[in-house]
């Protein structure tokens, strides 16, 4: 079946079809909330909410771009906002650690791993622009668009983010990790 | 000599450095060093794989579909629709009843097995060899069953006493369904859609199972 009688037959609420585009999509879109989130049970939320969106939306889509870029956008969007609501709602409650702890080493952690460990300790603001930018592709004008800042602060937010980014990695490289210390040591 | 910056470094993973940049980059090791970590660490990130989301995830979007209406609850559905709406959801208990329906299918009648087997056999003819196939598999099983509920329904509908021989044959469809999904389930061990209908439709079975072993024991026979 092809994607456009999927998203046709998706709009009329068949159950088969958004479940065929669920299965080819899902791992993008959680992949990207998932990052944004920086912690697994809100990703599951984030990602549940970006659905429920695109499915709303899809009598919206005319075809102009890609359904995987429109989707994609919806995740993006979807995950900020509810981030954005959840930072809110920590900042009434007090404070959040700075950092999400990290689980014990292993000489088996793939260094992909490691940078998903990296990523989700990362200040929000600057794992936010650091995904966005390094990760999913966007410009900086795009960036500043989402979060609604210059886009001038946006590259200033991914410089510092990079470095933050590096010092991280360094820190969770294993001492006897030779894949570690082959792609991040300087 | 002073190092470049962290920031500085990080700007140069996109921009070209000045001339003094530049001289200090060829000079300096540990920034030259420093700056290639960096170019490789956006390489690496620019390359992290997509994530495949936790198992459940189907099924919790596809209960909040439905409670937002956002799925057609009708025939053409995604296999939950009739099942689920049981609230046979419990995993543990998915498991007694997976253990007490198979203990409780060996003992029925050999009625009962051989119509199950009977449409078993048409069913599942031809052992579906892709998760497509399965899938599909599964749903002409559901579609079969939905259309012997429908016609069960009717008959109650018009006051007729219950019958036991159509009681077997709307079980023999639901075991059809249940042959499909374990198979689906052997070809996709980890899909949560396929675990989930298993689930469902054993628990579905059981009810049935003891829906018929009570008209038996009223007077049937």
């Amino acid at each position: 079946m092809t994607e456009a009688t999927l998203i046709r037959r998706a709009c009329q609420g068949d159950g088969q079809a958004i479940r065929a585009l669920y299965e080819r999509y899902a791992p993008r879109v959680y992949a990207v909330v998932r990052r944004i989130a920086g912690d697994d049970d809100l990703a599951q939320d984030y990602a549940q909410e970006a659905w429920i969106r695109a499915i709303r939306a899809l009598p919206t889509f005319r075809g102009d771009a890609r359904f995987s870029t429109w989707l994609h956008r919806i995740a993006v969007n979807s995950a900020l906002q509810a981030l954005r609501k959840t930072e809110t709602r920590q900042k009434r409650e007090g404070p959040m650690p700075e950092t999400i702890a990290v689980s014990p080493e292993s000489s088996d952690v793939l260094l992909g791993d490691r940078l998903e460990r990296a990523l989700d300790q990362l200040p929000v603001r600057m794992r936010k622009v650091l995904i966005l930018h390094d990760v999913e592709g966007y410009t900086h004008d795009e960036i500043g668009e989402l979060l609604g800042v210059a886009p001038g602060t946006s590259k200033s937010q991914l410089f510092k983010a990079r470095g933050k980014m590096r010092t991280l990695l360094q820190a969770l490289t294993a001492p006897n990790g030779q894949e570690e210390v082959e792609a991040w040591s300087i | 000599m002073e190092h470049l910056t962290k920031e500085t470094l990080a700007r140069l993973v996109d921009e070209r450095p000045n001339p003094e940049q530049r001289e200090h980059l060829s000079s300096c090791t540990v920034c030259a060093l420093e700056l290639r970590g960096l170019r490789r660490q956006t390489e690496a990130l620019g390359s992290l794989p997509d994530l495949r989301p936790p198992p459940g995830d189907w099924v919790g979007l596809e209960a909040r579909l439905m409670s937002e209406g956002l799925v057609d609850g009708g025939s053409r559905s995604t296999g939950f629709s009739v099942l689920f709406r049981t609230g046979w959801m419990q995993a543990a208990a998915a498991v007694i009843l997976f253990l007490g329906g198979t203990s409780f299918g060996a003992a029925m009648s050999g009625d009962l097995q051989a119509a199950s087997d009977d449409t078993v056999d048409a069913r599942v003819a031809g052992v579906p060899q892709s998760v497509e196939d399965a899938a599909e598999a599964v749903y002409s099983a559901e579609q079969a069953y939905q259309l012997a509920l429908v016609q069960y329904g009717q008959i109650e509908r018009r006051g007729r006493t219950r019958n036991y021989g159509e009681l077997l044959g709307r079980a023999a469809t639901l075991d059809a369904l249940l042959a499909a999904t374990q198979e689906a389930v052997r070809i996709s061990p980890s899909d949560p859609f396929f675990n989930g209908l298993l689930v469902n439709t054993l628990a579905e079975r059981e009810d049935m199972l003891r829906q018929i072993s009570s008209t038996r024991d009223g007077g049937w026979f």
